[in-house]
C-alpha cells in the first residue's frame, strides 16, 4: 500500500487517495465474501464470463444496487426509508405510461426523476425541518406513493419502447455502464462539501452542526437523492419487463436494507461506505440468484433473506463485543 | 493599569434555565495576548457562560461585546466570524471522516465546487504541526485514542485561525508528553496577540499558564483579577464558602459499631481498588468532580455494573451482589441522579413508581390489591410529604416531589443501605431541606447512607465522613472534624493537602 508513505511527503494532492484507500479496510473482508460467492456462482452458472451473461446478470443486479445506494444515503444520514418499494413502483409505471406517449423517452425519463427528486425533498423536509422519525413518515409515505402508483396505472400494462428495453435489458452491458456513471456521479457529490458533510451530519448531528456544517441541507439533499435513485430504478425495471407494475418494487424495500446491512452501514447513521453497500447489494443479488439455481422455493428464499440480515446486522456486534 | 482593549467582552450577563438563576451579572473580557482562567466548582456557571460568549446561548440581560461593539443577535456562525473558536468538552468529531476531513469540516477550502484536497492537506497540516499531530492526515479519528482526538479537536480550532480560542478542560483526556504540548503552543499563541480562555480544573496548569483569572461561584464572580500574587489556596476559598443558613438539620453522630457494607480493592467502571467501609447509622459522602467514577461506585455496589473486589461483606453476607434484584434483597437501594430516565416512570401514575419495587418483590403470578396498593402509598406520600393526585402521571410532579417519590418507593423494601446519587440535583431548596432531614433521619434509624454529591456544603454538612475521588481513586477520607468546603475542593482539584504533609 502506498497512501503511508504518500501522506508523510509533501505530495498532498493524493491525499484524497490515500483516504479513499483508508475506507477500503473495513470493507476487505466483504469484498472476499463476495469474490468466493462470485467463483460459486461462476460454477453454476457457467455463462457468467460470457458477454451476455454478464450483461444478464449485471442487469438483475442493477435495480438492487440502485436502491441499495438510496437506502445507504439515508442510512448514513441517521434515517431510513420504508418507501425504496413504493417508489420504485412509481418510477415504473410512469415511465411505462409516458415513454410512448406524447412526452417520449426524454420527456418520460425526466418526469420520472423529477418525481423521485420532488418527492425525495419533500420528504425530507418533513422527517429533518418537522423533526419526525423517518420510520414513520416514509412508512405512511409508501402507503400513499403506492396509492399514485396505482392511480396512474390500476393493473400492469402501458409500454416501453422496444429499442428502449433492448438497449438497457438487451445483450449488451450497458446497465453496467450506467451503473459505472452513477457510482462515478456519487464520487463526485461526495466530493463536494455538502456530500462529504454527510458523513458528519449523521454521526454526530450537533458537533457537525457547531462546526458550522449546514447539517439539515445535507440531509435534506439526501432524501431527494436517494427519491431520484428509486424511480430510477423503477425506470430500469420497467425496461426490463417491456412494460409497467404498480406493485413490482414491493420486495425493494426489505432488501435495499438487506444490501445495506450486509455492506456494512450502520443503523446509528455515519457509519459505513457506499462501496460496502454496493457490495453488499451483488452479495444479495448473487445469494438470491444462487438460492435459485439450487431450487429453494421462494418462500425459502424469503426466510433465507431475513436470516442473512439477522446475521448481518449480529456479526459486527458480536465482533465489537469480542473486543 | 495598561490593558489592551478587549477582542471579545461579557458585561452584566444574566442566564437563568427555568426560573432557576444560573449566571447573575457576570462579566468578562478577554484580551488579547492573555491567558484567562475561568474557575468554579461544578454547576458555578462556567459551561453556560461560554455558551453565551460562543453564541450558542443568548443572555436573559445584559451583552456581548466583539471589538467594543455590542452585538445584538449573537449566534455560532455570528462568533466563527468573529474568529472565536471553542474547544468543548464533547468533542465535535465524526469518527469515520478522516483526520484532515474533521479539521476542515464546516470550512473546506474548495476548487470547482469541490473540495479542494490539496489545499486542505496543506492547511491541516500546518494545524496539526502546531498540536503535533502526525498520524498521517489520512487516518480516520475513530482509529485515535481519546487524547489524540482531543488534539485533533484543538488542530480544528486552529484551522479556522481564531483570534479568541475558548479551551474547556481541554487537558483533562491528555497525557503527560501532550500536556506540555499544548502548554507551549498557548504560550505561542498568546504571544501572536490571540485572547485565550482556560477552563481547567488542575490548579497547578491554572497557576502556571495564566496571568488573569475570573472564579465563579454560584453564577456569580467572586474574583476578577490578574493571577500574580494569589495562591492555590486562595482560589480555592474563591471558589467555596456558602452562607448554610438553615438549610442543614442539627448533626448528631448516630454511628454504630455494626459494618454495613465494607470493601478491599473494590473496582468497578472507572474506580481502581478502592476500600471502603460504611457503618450503620452513618452518612458517608462521595465527593469529587463529576465524572471521576464515582456513580460507578455505587452502581457497583449495587450490582447494576460488573464489579469485583478482593473482599466485600454487606450486611453480614461476604460477596458482592451480582445483579439489581440480589442487591435488593440484600438491603440495598439506589436512587439514581437522571429521575426523569433511571428513577421514574414519568408517564406512568404516580401511585404506580410508588409501587414498582415492591411488585418485583411479589409472586410474579399472585393477583394485584388495588386497594393495598393504594394504602401504601397514601403512606409514603403522607411519611415522605409528597404533593399531588396520586393517580396522575409522575411527570406531572414538580422535580423536588418527583426525587421524594424516587427515594420513597424503596421505603416499603426497608433497605438497610441506602445508596444516593445526587439527589438533591435540580431540586427546590424547601425540597433540599426536608430531604437533608429524611437522610439524618435515615441514619439515626439504623441505616446506613452513601451520599455522592456534587454540591460540596450538603457533604461538609450531612455526612459522618466524606470520601473524595479523583481519577478513579478515593483520594483523601475527611472525618467529621476535618470536614470544611475547602479541604474537600482542595482534594478533589489536587490543589494538594501534601504541602501539609510536608
Amino acid at each position: 500500500m502506498s497512501h503511508a508513505s504518500v501522506s508523510s511527503t509533501a505530495r498532498f494532492g493524493s491525499l484524497y487517495w490515500a483516504i479513499q484507500a483508508k475506507r477500503n479496510i473495513g470493507v476487505r473482508g466483504l469484498f472476499v465474501v463476495v469474490l468466493a460467492f462470485m467463483v460459486a456462482y461462476g460454477f453454476l452458472f457457467h455463462g457468467l464470463f460470457t458477454g451476455s451473461g454478464f450483461a444478464k446478470f449485471t442487469q438483475s443486479w442493477f435495480p438492487l444496487a440502485l436502491v441499495a445506494m438510496a437506502q445507504a444515503i439515508l442510512m448514513l444520514t441517521g434515517g431510513i426509508s420504508l418507501a425504496i418499494g413504493a417508489l420504485v413502483s412509481l418510477g415504473a409505471v410512469l415511465a411505462a405510461t409516458t415513454m410512448t406517449g406524447p412526452l417520449g423517452v426524454a420527456g418520460g425519463a425526466a418526469l420520472v426523476s423529477l418525481v423521485g427528486l420532488g418527492i425525495g425533498a419533500v420528504t425530507g423536509v418533513i422527517v429533518v425541518k418537522l423533526r419526525l422519525p423517518a420510520i414513520v413518515v416514509t412508512l405512511a409515505g409508501s402507503f400513499i406513493i403506492a396509492g399514485a402508483a396505482l392511480l396512474v396505472l390500476p393493473r400492469p400494462g402501458g409500454a416501453i419502447p422496444p429499442w428502449l428495453s433492448d438497449l438497457l435489458a438487451g445483450n449488451t452491458p450497458a446497465a453496467f455502464g450506467v451503473l459505472v456513471v452513477v457510482v462515478l456521479l456519487w464520487k463526485l457529490y461526495l466530493a463536494t462539501p455538502l456530500g462529504l458533510s454527510l458523513y458528519a451530519a449523521g454521526e454526530n448531528p450537533v458537533g457537525a452542526y457547531r462546526s458550522g456544517v449546514p447539517v439539515d441541507a445535507a440531509r435534506i439533499a439526501a432524501y431527494a437523492i436517494s427519491g431520484l435513485l428509486c424511480t430510477g430504478a423503477g425506470l430500469f425495471v420497467a425496461a426490463q419487463t417491456g412494460s409497467g407494475d404498480p406493485i413490482i418494487g414491493n420486495s425493494f424495500t426489505l432488501n435495499s436494507i438487506a444490501a445495506a446491512v450486509l455492506g456494512g452501514i450502520g443503523f446509528l447513521g455515519g457509519q459505513g461506505t457506499m462501496r460496502g453497500a454496493l457490495a453488499g447489494s451483488l452479495l444479495l443479488s448473487l445469494m438470491i440468484s444462487v438460492m435459485f439455481f439450487l431450487g429453494f422455493t421462494p418462500v425459502a428464499q424469503y426466510v433465507a433473506q431475513g436470516l442473512i440480515i439477522i446475521g448481518a446486522v449480529a456479526i459486527p456486534q458480536f465482533r465489537m463485543r469480542a473486543r | 493599569m495598561v490593558s489592551s482593549a478587549p477582542i471579545l467582552a461579557a458585561r452584566g450577563v444574566s442566564k437563568a434555565f427555568f426560573g432557576n438563576p444560573v449566571l447573575r451579572s457576570v462579566s468578562i473580557s478577554l484580551e488579547p495576548g492573555r491567558i484567562h482562567a475561568l474557575l468554579g466548582e461544578n454547576g458555578a456557571g462556567k459551561s453556560t457562560l461560554i455558551n453565551l460568549l460562543s453564541g450558542a446561548l443568548r443572555p436573559d440581560s445584559g451583552t456581548i461585546e466583539i471589538d467594543g461593539r455590542a452585538v445584538s443577535r449573537h449566534s455560532p456562525p455570528e462568533a466563527r466570524r468573529a474568529g472565536i473558536a471553542v474547544v468543548q468538552q464533547e468533542l465535535s468529531l465524526t469518527n469515520s471522516l478522516s483526520i484532515a476531513e474533521n479539521i476542515g469540516l464546516g470550512a473546506y477550502p474548495r476548487r470547482f465546487g469541490l473540495v479542494d484536497y490539496a489545499a486542505l492537506a496543506a492547511r491541516a497540516k500546518a494545524a496539526c504541526d502546531l498540536v503535533g499531530l502526525h498520524e498521517p492526515l489520512a487516518t480516520p479519528v475513530g482509529e485515535l485514542s481519546l487524547g489524540r482526538r482531543q488534539m485533533v479537536e484543538i488542530a480544528k480550532a486552529l484551522y479556522r485561525k481564531p483570534r479568541v480560542l475558548i479551551l474547556d478542560e481541554p487537558t483533562s483526556s491528555l497525557s503527560a508528553t501532550e500536556t506540555r504540548i499544548l502548554t507551549a503552543l498557548l504560550e505561542k499563541l498568546r504571544g501572536e496577540g490571540i485572547a485565550i480562555l482556560y477552563i481547567s480544573h488542575r490548579l497547578d496548569e491554572v497557576m502556571q499558564l495564566c496571568q488573569h483569572v475570573t472564579v465563579l461561584k454560584d453564577g456569580t464572580c467572586t474574583a476578577d483579577r490578574p493571577l500574580e500574587g494569589v495562591t492555590a489556596a486562595g482560589l480555592v476559598r474563591l471558589m467555596v464558602g456558602r452562607d448554610p443558613g438553615d438549610l442543614f438539620p442539627r448533626w448528631d453522630s448516630t454511628r454504630t459499631e455494626r459494618i454495613a457494607v465494607s470493601v478491599g480493592k473494590f473496582s468497578a467502571g472507572l474506580m481502581q481498588d478502592v476500600d471502603l467501609e460504611v457503618r450503620a447509622g452513618e452518612v458517608v459522602g462521595i465527593g469529587g468532580l463529576v465524572g471521576q467514577g464515582q456513580e460507578d461506585l455505587l452502581l457497583g455496589l449495587y450490582g447494576a455494573i460488573p464489579a469485583r473486589a478482593a473482599s466485600a461483606v454487606i450486611n453480614d453476607a461476604s460477596g458482592l451482589p451480582s445483579n439489581v434484584p440480589q442487591a435488593n434483597s440484600r438491603g440495598l437501594a439506589y436512587v439514581p441522579a437522571d429521575r426523569k430516565r433511571e428513577g421514574l416512570h414519568l408517564i406512568h401514575p404516580i401511585v404506580t413508581n410508588l409501587m414498582l419495587p415492591s411488585f418485583a418483590r411479589m409472586p410474579a403470578l399472585k393477583l394485584r390489591s388495588r386497594a393495598k396498593e393504594r394504602e401504601t402509598a397514601m403512606g409514603l406520600a403522607l411519611q415522605f410529604a409528597i404533593k399531588g393526585d396520586l393517580g396522575r402521571a409522575a411527570q406531572a410532579l414538580s422535580g423536588g416531589n418527583q426525587q421524594k417519590v424516587a427515594l420513597a418507593k424503596w421505603m416499603p423494601l426497608d433497605p438497610s443501605v441506602l445508596l444516593l446519587n445526587d439527589p438533591t440535583r435540580g431540586v427546590d431548596v424547601e425540597t433540599k431541606r426536608e430531604i437533608y432531614a429524611m437522610l439524618r433521619a435515615f441514619a439515626a434509624s439504623g441505616k446506613a447512607v452513601v451520599l455522592l454529591s456534587s454540591d460540596t456544603p450538603e457533604l461538609v454538612h450531612l455526612c459522618d465522613r466524606v470520601a473524595v475521588v479523583r481519577d478513579g481513586r478515593i483520594v483523601s477520607l475527611l472525618e467529621r472534624g476535618d470536614l470544611s468546603e475547602e479541604a474537600i475542593v482542595a482534594a478533589a482539584m489536587g490543589a494538594e493537602r501534601e504541602r501539609q504533609a510536608a
